[in-house]
């Protein structure tokens, strides 16, 4: 650095100048909104022949559009506006039209929360629904109260959300639509219960929270069943990992007749690709893959399934999967999805869909956009969706549904895998029921 | 007299900005707040001291923690933010005397490691940081001096006069120290390390005491944000959100008292802007880096003054 | 025994991506000057246009490759040509911060063209299969990678070392002024070495299309490994760029298998320490 400067007055006066423009423009975006409202009121213009008092329903959503993991917001995106262009297409929610705002939360807590803001205080959103990353999740979580907004978590699938903050803090506003942590590791330690052969368990997981109570549960359920089990190896990926060669030859040098993984999105398929490369499906009896039926990962696959190269060892689950159940209300939902977007829908596109309906159920039964209105109208709301039949329990507003597990295999009837052999076991049998005892997170 | 003028007049704006600003405006503000006090101190190294530091969101971190375990073990305001003031300044001034060693691309290769290390720290030690998860809960506390006073902070424009006030103090204080013969002497050996050697000065003293204060103002500002979002995560220490008070600086005009101020209100409402109408907003943002690298290099502020941007 | 020499070896295969993203950033550094935060992102480039020309097009594997380099090439000369060399004067922060602005271009500028999801494109069949090493099985391709990394190193060497055109950027990397009076064309020279940079750089970006994930993003991700690598052999040295390369990769290997917890914490604590305590590198004069 050379080239000797000195702060002259002038440049402070123009400094002075600029932000006080700044700070104006800040002001002036307001006030064009009469009335010198602190906020925008939740009723823009007043109609006396709409129920709800408005003429259009605000729904703001966020889930994450960017990095490798971009599919997941995409899916969440179509599936609300699926839901929202049938609901408009019938005259809207009691006469009041719907209207989405998306934006990107990106996987960080602190972008998650400044979009709750701005949907909520600015932009004037009714409703919130999405958030992707549980950290992000527990981030909005907290902020909902002072914001008078529910929010539907569509994905963020950490026990704490609901058993910490509802449960246990008492903050209503939060409700999740998407089976929770446990659906996955519990709903494995149950299928792998009853294969008496796999005794020596390994796993690769995410190197954050979801990876750490996956592990936690999955190991705590099945040692219940099967004290002769195992747990031989555990490797940690954080984000952006770009090479699972070493974390699955790390665990390949334990032995382990059986591996559960976390990596999820272009991580997942990464992940799978890399142990066909290393041999992994001729040394072990089955892999579980939590997400891995999701959609994205089921096309990243698609011609390794139908080559056979995982010997039908691979297993997975989602929080809800498109050939279950085999219901009108399901099978409607994914040929409209298929039709609109040339796509199956994966899980986070299902919840949000069906957190529209729900909004709507809501709505229609209390008949009010009143924040304290709908929450009670939300508890203990029972509403048959393509997942099946969903109960919100009134404890830690957790919606109760059942999404079965089962092999990943090629079926004439789909252009991309689906799982087949589903082993299905009653959703009370794997939810973690209140009073919630914290996990204990040994690592 | 005229600069004093517009200044009274900026902070009565400033004041009465509850007033007429909505509430996302007020958390908006509130946030323009915060990077300044960010991005000032990243320039008493930068511009006033010519050293890039990639590490500033470390000690951003250590002090939004450090309020935030306060805070949850012992309500009070003023206790948390100071307390999360003191132990950055404590960071910064232990990695400072490690890190001074060196400048140019090393000190900026130092300081990017240092704070990925505290990154690392707040993702991994989850007994004390909650992992990924961060802290959650942490209470916007009252504002409390026991015996003589105790206002509620609940309401957003409260805590906004709060952070007003924190923000005036640390930029009085900041012009007080670039004008004192201390802020000269650390011109003085930007602009030549051998001349300064020559006549006596310590550098390395000169650059620990620089480091050390831009530490507590990244502190500052990272202490005033777990009362404002009720929750620090870790990716308020990583490189990337380093990166913010650079850009800023830079928009603003590194060679300017002002330059860090101007460009925090300019780089946080445009970025708050672009997202609004386009997901693309991270290219915007790199053309006007590129814009500014390769034809205005003085920022801003700098197009306004009769300077002109060559240096 | 058998676990830790395997362990290695797939430490190994992971290290050459590394070396070949490590040596244009020491390259481009050594003999330029910048240090280019943008190095990863041309490395993200270069998988993506395998992707197009081999995943999307179907262009043959090997002739993907080739005209991805190209492509990355063509790239690289608008960086320096037209952005780089007027700032080359300035402060090395201006450089780093210009940089930087294009890493928020390029990874924008991919996800408008390719999308926000991950690709990740059949793998050629030739490549197929496992060798058994210590007993276990071990991908074909991974040797394959070793193999490239490898020659990568001869050849970047033999360059260097033994032709005139490596005399040439050596002399100028120690002396700009000399070399410009006994007649070499600095501008032009820099802007060679900056495009074999940015094709190294694709290279590596290329080679890992069919195992690894394509995505806006990997490119920031991976310059932060970059860094450490070249902070740890020294900036500017290539020698070094090889060896940290191969200290960061079996490193993070190993750290999975032994110590997991804090395997990102310790790698930067080593790129400290080496900065504090040899800041030239371990293989600096």
């Amino acid at each position: 650095m050379s080239g000797s400067k000195k702060i002259s007055r002038r440049e402070l006066l123009k400094a002075a100048t600029v932000a006080g423009i700044g700070g104006m423009t800040l002001g002036l975006s307001k006030v064009g909104e009469a009335a010198s409202p602190k906020e925008k009121p939740p009723a823009q213009t007043k109609s006396t022949k709409k129920i709800l008092g408005v003429d259009v329903i605000k729904l703001g959503g966020q889930g994450v559009i960017s990095g490798a993991h971009a599919d997941y917001g995409w899916q969440i995106q179509a599936g609300a506006v699926l839901a929202i262009d049938e609901i408009n297409a019938k005259g809207g929610i009691l006469g009041s039209k719907l209207e989405l705002k998306f934006m990107d939360e990106e996987l960080k807590p602190a972008v998650a929360v400044k979009n709750a803001r701005y949907l909520a205080t600015d932009w004037g959103a009714h409703l919130l629904f999405g958030v992707d990353s549980s950290g992000s999740a527990m981030a909005v979580g907290p902020i909902l109260p002072e914001l008078d907004r529910i929010c539907m978590f569509d994905h963020a699938s950490t026990h704490r959300l609901t058993e910490e903050l509802v449960y246990g803090k008492g903050i209503k506003q939060i409700f999740r639509i998407a089976a929770p942590v446990y659906q996955e590791s519990n709903l494995a330690a149950l299928i792998f219960k009853d294969f008496p052969n796999i005794k020596r368990w390994a796993g690769i997981h995410c190197d954050y929270e979801y990876g750490y109570s996956v592990w936690a549960l999955f190991k705590d359920t099945l040692k219940k069943y099967r004290p002769d089990v195992e747990f031989v190896s555990i490797a940690w990926a954080p984000f952006w990992t770009m090479d699972f060669s070493s974390h699955i030859s790390a665990v390949m040098a334990a032995k382990p007749d059986g591996i559960i993984a976390t990596p999820w999105a272009g991580e997942g398929v990464m992940l799978l690709r890399q142990a066909l490369m290393l041999g992994v499906f001729d040394n072990i009896q089955a892999w579980f893959q939590c997400m891995g039926a999701s959609v994205d990962i089921l096309e990243g696959i698609s011609n390794e399934v139908a080559a056979g190269k995982f010997k039908d060892k691979l297993w997975a689950t989602a929080r809800y999967i498109h050939n279950y159940p085999d219901t009108p209300e399901n099978n409607k939902f994914v040929a409209s999805f298929r039709k609109r977007w040339n796509r199956f829908p994966n899980y986070s596109a299902e919840n949000a869909y069906s957190t529209i309906y729900v909004f709507k159920a809501a709505l229609e039964k209390c008949r009010s956009l009143k924040t304290s209105d709908l929450i009670k109208a939300m508890e203990g709301l029972k509403i048959m969706t393509p997942a099946g039949e969903r109960f919100f329990r009134p404890e830690d507003h957790q919606a109760i549904y059942n999404v079965p597990g089962g092999r990943v295999v090629k079926d004439p009837n789909y252009p991309i895998p689906v799982l087949g052999d589903l082993k299905v076991f009653p959703a009370q049998a794997y939810y973690r029921n209140p009073p919630f005892e914290p996990l204990a997170m040994a690592k | 007299m005229k600069t004093r003028l517009a200044i009274l007049i900026l902070v009565v704006l400033l004041a009465l900005l509850p007033a007429y600003a909505g509430k996302y405006a007020l958390y908006v503000a509130i946030h323009i707040l915060l990077l300044s006090i960010f991005s000032l101190g990243f320039n008493l190294l930068f511009g006033y001291t010519g050293l890039l530091s990639f590490g500033q969101a470390g000690f951003y971190a250590v002090g939004a923690y450090g309020c935030a375990k306060i805070l949850l073990a012992y309500p009070s305001l003023l206790v948390g933010i100071v307390g999360g003031v003191v132990i950055a300044g404590a960071v910064s001034l232990l990695l400072g005397f490690l890190c001074i060693r060196h400048t140019r691309i090393y000190f900026s290769m130092l300081t990017l490691s240092f704070g990925m290390m505290i990154f690392s720290l707040a993702w991994k030690w989850r007994d004390v940081t909650g992992g990924d998860d961060g802290l959650v809960g942490i209470p916007r506390a009252p504002l409390e001096i026991p015996g003589l006073f105790k206002i509620n902070m609940a309401p957003m424009e409260n805590y906004y006069y709060v952070v007003l006030a924190f923000a005036i103090l640390a930029i009085y204080l900041f012009y007080r120290i670039v004008h004192s013969p201390m802020g000269l002497t650390m011109q003085g050996i930007r602009d030549s390390e051998t001349r300064s050697v020559c006549i006596g000065i310590s550098v390395r003293k000169y650059r620990l005491l620089s480091f050390t204060i831009a530490g507590m103002y990244a502190g500052l500002a990272g202490a005033l944000l777990p009362p404002l979002e009720s929750t620090v995560t870790p990716p308020l220490a990583h490189w990337s959100h380093s990166a913010e008070p650079v850009l800023a600086t830079l928009l603003g005009g590194v060679y300017s008292f002002s330059g860090p101020i101007v460009g925090s209100v300019l780089f946080y409402l445009l970025k708050d802007i672009i997202v609004r109408f386009t997901e693309y907003w991270q290219m915007c943002l790199g053309i006007i880096v590129v814009v500014l690298v390769m034809g205005f290099r003085g920022g801003v502020v700098s197009i306004f003054s009769r300077k002109g941007g060559q240096r | 025994m058998e676990t830790l020499v395997f362990q290695g070896l797939v430490g190994l295969s992971v290290s050459m991506y590394l070396w070949l993203l490590a040596a244009g950033l020491t390259i481009v550094f050594g003999v330029l000057g910048v240090l280019n935060f943008a190095h990863g992102s041309l490395f993200m480039l270069g998988a993506y246009f395998t992707f197009t020309y081999y995943g999307l097009w179907g262009v043959n594997f090997w002739l993907a490759i080739a005209l991805s380099l190209l492509s990355v090439a063509v790239v690289g000369y608008f960086m320096e040509r037209f952005f780089l060399r007027h700032i080359y004067h300035l402060d090395h922060a201006y450089q780093l911060l210009l940089t930087f602005g294009f890493i928020l271009i390029f990874d924008d500028a991919a996800k408008m063209i390719w999308g926000g999801v991950a690709k990740i494109p059949a793998m050629p069949s030739f490549f197929e299969g496992t060798v058994s090493v210590v007993g276990r099985p071990f991908p074909f391709y991974n040797l394959f990678i070793i193999g490239t990394g490898l020659a990568v190193a001869i050849v970047v060497w033999l360059l260097f070392e033994k032709t005139w055109w490596g005399k040439m950027v050596r002399a100028s990397a120690s002396d700009r002024e000399m070399a410009s009076a006994i007649g070499v064309n600095i501008p032009t020279l820099f802007t060679g070495v900056f495009v074999f940079g940015a094709m190294l750089a694709a290279l590596g970006g290329a080679l890992g299309t069919p195992v690894r994930v394509v995505a806006p993003g990997i490119g920031a991700a991976m310059i932060i490994q970059a860094f450490i690598i070249t902070v740890i052999g020294g900036l500017g040295n290539l020698k070094g760029a090889f060896v940290g390369a191969i200290i960061v990769g079996t490193l993070s290997a190993y750290g999975i298998l032994l110590f997991p917890v804090f395997e990102l914490f310790l790698i930067f604590l080593i790129m400290a320490v080496v900065l504090m305590v040899k800041p030239q590198g371990l293989f600096g004069g």
